[in-house]
């Protein structure tokens, strides 16, 4: 291989790793600037594909402008774009937040997808130009590179990113950090390249020096980009799970999980309403199970000087801020364990006199596990005779929404499929109490027989939840609303609804807009495009759904879910490699309905497993799964890219239909099919959707 | 190699100026369409958003004027909605039906509750007593805390509600065993002509009526408004006009005038003032704001500094800190307000009620509940000074 081929190589593997780190990291940025619902995620997912597919799309425009030649020195300035960029897009995104919406506030659909996609833009339309640019250029010393090869070198360098952030920068290194190692890593290719290819010294050199001053100047003002208008930035750390941060203000230390404050160090009345609502019904206190924290709180559940308190925190960082800002005090009896609530539960032999919930609003795929039948089976199995299970949703003040009644009554029809007598208490929260026993909802009066003094309760609590309260939340409860399950998360559905309520907002403009976008691209595919846009819509949609399933079942592993992502990425590669030895024709219509057959099959296979089997199926078997789909999806490309030729035009669009059919996958399985169809129905949309492609292959065969 | 390949000098300035230009000018100048609502927040009409026909319970309006071509300017706030035929409110509860100016918010409250006085919060008036607490739906304001945003923010015939006509209302009040009748939750204003003549006959039956407003309300429903009125709790949201359009979307001024009307009128009223961190607590601000009642109100109205806490669309903030509060508490009991209470702070010092001239305490509150009442005939039981109130 030439030096100049080599140097190209070099970049486009440093381009993927920065990209996949950059792409992961804004993920993040956008929910702690934002929102941490699925919403947001996806849009974020769906803004990155789509600005990079239309990169992608450019670069075909060049193609198809004759006069303009490939440059080198385009490719430099890209990659040095590249490079520097991202620490500008955090800047941009954490300056302007402020700048255009009120502070403090949040932000409804159409300002976060507007916002996303125009601070996205410049970096995401410049990776997508790269990859196909970079094969032009290639082709400018050898007209037969092989297209396929720069997808495979794209991937090697998205796997090693993939694996680089998740394994270990997110343990050693903040966001400009990363930005800082991945950086100087493009920079110094780029200087490669430039060496290779005998561009001017001068110019590399300065502008080399220039972007690493940029990434510097990351490190520098990275504390003093997020730090609160109001207070002092305490503690700041990027877990795992999102970012912690504790800001301090005058006497009082606030504790943000994702930009939101959960836990104040001054607010003790949510931790009485938490711990003796469901505390005053017991006898005794032997074994407590608390599943996520709330300040406060160990404090009031000494007070029945329990024998055990388990309590469950995912997130290390989190109990870790919580103990020592005071929110959290230890108490005799004390465990601190950091796992999923799920697994843990499932594992453990020990049963409770009460497990006390305190998980966020169910707007996620992974906490809406915590509210379906399967989970409070679960807490209930695991509950005394007189034991009480206990959780908390956001409440109302004075008047209770459509949404927000629908979303009572699904969880208390759930809850009452596991418990015999179910309480709703309309307090500063909606508290649910579930028991094998009747429960005395005149809290006073039972703490007052155990002689527990309260500041809160005691003084608030008829004035609170009177009569007239209870009887119109009980009133308005719909017997006959559907339970929430797993496999169909019906309150996610209703989650969205009252995301969009709550900014008097509708979904459906976006919709018809999409629907509009996609017909006509879908329209302007070659057969091969179709199929590859189909292939990234299954990819995609495939890989949401077995994480879903998978956390559903065992529970959130931060390390499974990502070597599950990073397997997904990783068959791409020996499936492409593999796919690249087909050539004639012919061969290429039969394996690509092969493939589309396959991955149908696999489809199958995994709706009986997941029917039949349920949480017995073994881990492996999804692992296998996301191995063998991105195994036939990555095997599809080199055969779908080239059905008609191999020219510079053909490739960029087989790129961008990927690109694109990713982009719509992800927004159709995360926002649309699993939520209002749950899993069985998503699966046999994307099948459906597979099926077309398999016709139009067959008929132009 | 191509010798276009090489890089030269103009290609390189031009490109490097094209990839900064284009990221440091098109994103803020594309976004500049966005940042214009952060800067004020008020309301706007709805376009041709009235119902095809009026519904039970429709009622014509109590003040508005007829323009030309049909149009009709609504008279009972300062946002004076001017309604082409078919429009309707900011408030979303007032519409043009050819010509004639209707709301739509007439005998059918969302929310009915028997609240304590406590609760409103009313210090000073009939403490320990229970009243009766009704809202419809609509505001004038457009608050990005709203406590009530599920009705405020809703229009008449998008919600549950009740069918209850004034004197249904007065009915409820006296079967429930309450005093007073508290127009609350929503915005009171923009339910005016319900209000009014609920209040009429509350009155008649010997019940108080209590305004609980953000006091966006315009002089000439206020003067009819205060001769059945016997309490009323102002939200005085911000001593600033510029924080009244970015978190309220109204304006300061009109707030500042019921004030005074309310105190030449003698209505009893106390001022609530939430505190919102990074808006509110500036202490400049609360220097001002006390100068200002002192001048303007005196010092006998009950100010209640409440603490904020993260709600609708104003999320990301933390709670306000105790601390903060104390010191505007001191702040304004030093510049000579009698009567200066802390909110939202549970069995805080700044719940109880001591007597501004011998310094006793005289009312103790342990939430909702009173533990100690030294005030007799409406005087300090101990040094006889007169506690203003309603007591």
């Amino acid at each position: 291989m030439k030096k100049t081929e080599h140097a190209i190589i070099l970049l486009i593997l440093a381009t993927g790793v920065s990209s996949v780190v950059t792409q992961l990291l804004t993920i993040r940025e956008f929910l702690a600037q934002f929102s941490g619902n699925e919403f947001i995620i996806t849009l974020i997912f769906f803004n990155w594909l789509v600005l990079s597919g239309t990169g992608t799309l450019f670069a075909r425009r060049t193609a198809i402008l004759k006069k303009h030649m490939p440059s080198a020195c385009t490719l430099t300035v890209c990659s040095l774009t590249l490079a520097c960029l991202p620490v500008l897009q955090f800047f941009f995104i954490r300056f302007f937040r402020d700048f255009f919406f009120t502070h403090g506030t949040s932000v409804g659909f159409y300002p976060t997808l507007m916002f996303s996609m125009l601070l996205m833009a410049p970096y995401c339309l410049t990776l997508g130009f790269v990859l196909p640019y970079s094969l032009f250029i290639l082709r400018l010393g050898r007209k037969t590179f092989s297209g396929t090869s720069i997808y495979i070198i794209d991937n090697i360098g998205d796997i090693s990113g993939g694996i680089l952030f998740s394994f270990v920068l997110i343990f050693v290194a903040t966001p400009m950090q990363a930005f800082l190692f991945c950086g100087t890593v493009l920079i110094v290719a780029t200087i490669y390249f430039c060496h290779a290819w005998s561009l001017s010294k001068p110019f590399w050199i300065i502008s080399g020096i220039l972007s690493f001053t940029v990434l510097l100047s990351g490190i520098f003002l990275e504390w003093t980009s997020i730090a609160p208008l109001e207070g002092m930035l305490e503690t700041y750390k990027e877990s795992r799970y999102g970012r912690v941060a504790v800001h301090k203000n005058k006497d009082q230390y606030t504790f943000f999980l994702d930009g939101m404050p959960v836990v104040s160090s001054q607010n003790e009345l949510l931790a009485e309403e938490i711990v003796h609502f469901p505390l005053s019904q017991i006898e005794r206190a032997e074994n407590i199970l608390v599943i996520s924290g709330q300040g406060g709180i160990m404090r009031e559940i000494a007070r029945y000087k329990p024998e055990n308190v388990f309590y469950l925190e995912m997130d290390p960082d989190v109990s870790g801020n919580m103990f020592r800002y005071g929110m959290i005090t230890p108490i005799p009896g004390l465990q601190v364990i950091h796992e999923d609530a799920g697994k843990w539960l499932a594992a453990t032999p020990l049963t409770f006199n009460a497990v006390i919930m305190n998980m966020p609003e169910p707007d996620t795929f992974q906490v809406n596990r915590f509210y379906t039948d399967r989970f409070f089976r679960e807490v209930s199995s695991h509950l005394h005779e007189d034991g009480i299970f206990s959780f908390y949703i956001d409440g109302y003040d004075n008047y209770m929404t459509e949404p927000q009644r629908e979303k009572i009554s699904t969880i208390y029809n759930t809850l009452s499929e596991c418990f015999s007598y179910i309480s709703v208490l309309p307090a500063e929260k909606i508290f649910f109490l579930g028991s094998r026993k009747p429960i005395d909802t005149d809290i006073p009066k039972c703490l007052e027989k155990k002689g527990i003094d309260t500041e809160y309760i005691k003084s608030y609590f008829y004035g609170n939840i009177t009569s007239m309260r209870m009887n119109y939340l009980s009133g308005l409860i719909d017997e006959k609303a559907p339970v929430n399950s797993d496999l169909s998360p019906r309150l996610m559905r209703i989650m969205y609804r009252q995301w969009f309520e709550k900014f008097d907002s509708s979904p459906i403009i976006f919709v018809i807009l999409l629907t509009v976008s996609v017909g006509y691209y879908i329209l302007r595919l070659s057969k091969g495009e179709y199929v590859l846009f189909t292939t990234g819509i299954m990819a995609m949609g495939s890989e949401i759904i077995i994480i879903f399933i998978y956390q559903t079942f065992y529970g959130y592993i931060y390390f499974k879910i990502g070597i599950i992502i990073t397997l997904f990425l990783s068959g791409l590669l020996p499936g492409a490699i593999y796919g690249e030895r087909f050539q004639t024709e012919r061969e290429k219509d039969v394996l690509l309905a092969v493939t589309d057959g396959l991955i149908i099959l696999m489809m199958v296979v995994l709706v009986a497993a997941i029917s039949f089997l349920g949480a017995h199926v073994h881990h492996a078997f999804f692992l296998a799964c996301g191995f063998i789909f991105s195994i036939l999806c990555g095997f599809q490309f080199p055969l779908a890219s080239r059905m008609k030729n191999n020219n510079n035009e053909t490739l960029a669009a087989a790129f961008s239909a990927d690109l694109m059919g990713a982009s719509l996958g992800t927004i159709l399985t995360s926002l649309i099919l699993i939520p209002w169809s749950g899993i069985y129905g998503a699966i046999v949309c994307l099948l459906l959707i597979k099926l077309t492609s398999i016709a139009i292959t067959a008929r132009s065969s | 190699m191509n010798e276009k390949t090489l890089l030269t000098r103009r290609s390189f300035v031009t490109c490097s100026f094209a990839a900064i230009s284009s990221c440091a000018l098109a994103g803020p100048f594309a976004l500049s369409a966005l940042a214009l609502p952060a800067q004020d927040i008020h309301g706007q009409i709805f376009k041709n958003d009235a119902p095809d026909k009026l519904w039970k319970w429709s009622h014509e309006g109590f003040l508005y004027r007829k323009l030309a071509g049909d149009k009709v300017m609504c008279g009972i706030c300062p946002n004076h909605c001017i309604l082409d035929k078919g429009d309707r409110s900011v408030c979303r509860s007032k519409v043009n039906m050819n010509g004639k100016l209707y709301t739509l918010a007439y005998g059918n409250p969302c929310s009915l509750n028997v609240d304590p006085v406590e609760k409103k919060p009313l210090f000073h008036f009939k403490p320990g007593t229970r009243v009766f607490s009704l809202a419809t739906t609509g505001c004038n304001f457009r608050c990005l805390n709203c406590q009530n945003w599920e009705i405020s923010q809703a229009r008449p015939e998008d919600v549950r509600h009740y069918d209850l006509f004034p004197d249904g209302v007065v009915k409820e009040a006296i079967s429930s065993q309450t005093q007073s009748i508290a127009y609350t939750y929503s915005e009171a204003t923009t339910y005016f002509e319900y209000m009014i003549d609920i209040a009429r006959l509350a009155k008649e039956n010997g019940l108080f009526n209590l305004y609980i407003s953000n006091g966006y309300i315009n002089q000439e429903p206020l003067l009819e408004l205060v001769k059945v009125l016997d309490g009323a709790n102002i939200n005085l949201k911000s001593f600033s006009d510029d924080v009244y359009r970015k978190l309220n979307g109204g304006r300061l001024n009109p707030v500042l005038e019921t004030f005074k009307t309310l105190h030449e009128k003698k209505v009893h009223f106390e001022i609530t003032n939430l505190v919102v961190p990074g808006y509110n607590d500036n202490e400049k601000l609360v220097n001002a704001m006390c100068d200002w009642i002192l001048e303007n109100l005196g010092p006998d109205h009950p100010l209640h500094f409440l603490r904020f806490f993260p709600q609708y669309k104003l999320d990301r903030l933390a709670p306000t800190p105790v601390s903060t509060l104390d010191t505007f508490r001191d702040i304004a009991m030093k510049k000579g307000l009698h009567y200066v209470y802390l909110g939202n702070v549970p069995n805080h010092e700044g719940n109880h009620t001591c007597c501004h001239q011998c310094g006793k305490r005289i009312v103790e509150r342990k939430g909702y509940y009173i533990s100690r009442f030294d005030i007799t005939s409406g005087a300090c039981s101990y040094c006889k000074t007169v506690i203003p109130g309603v007591w």
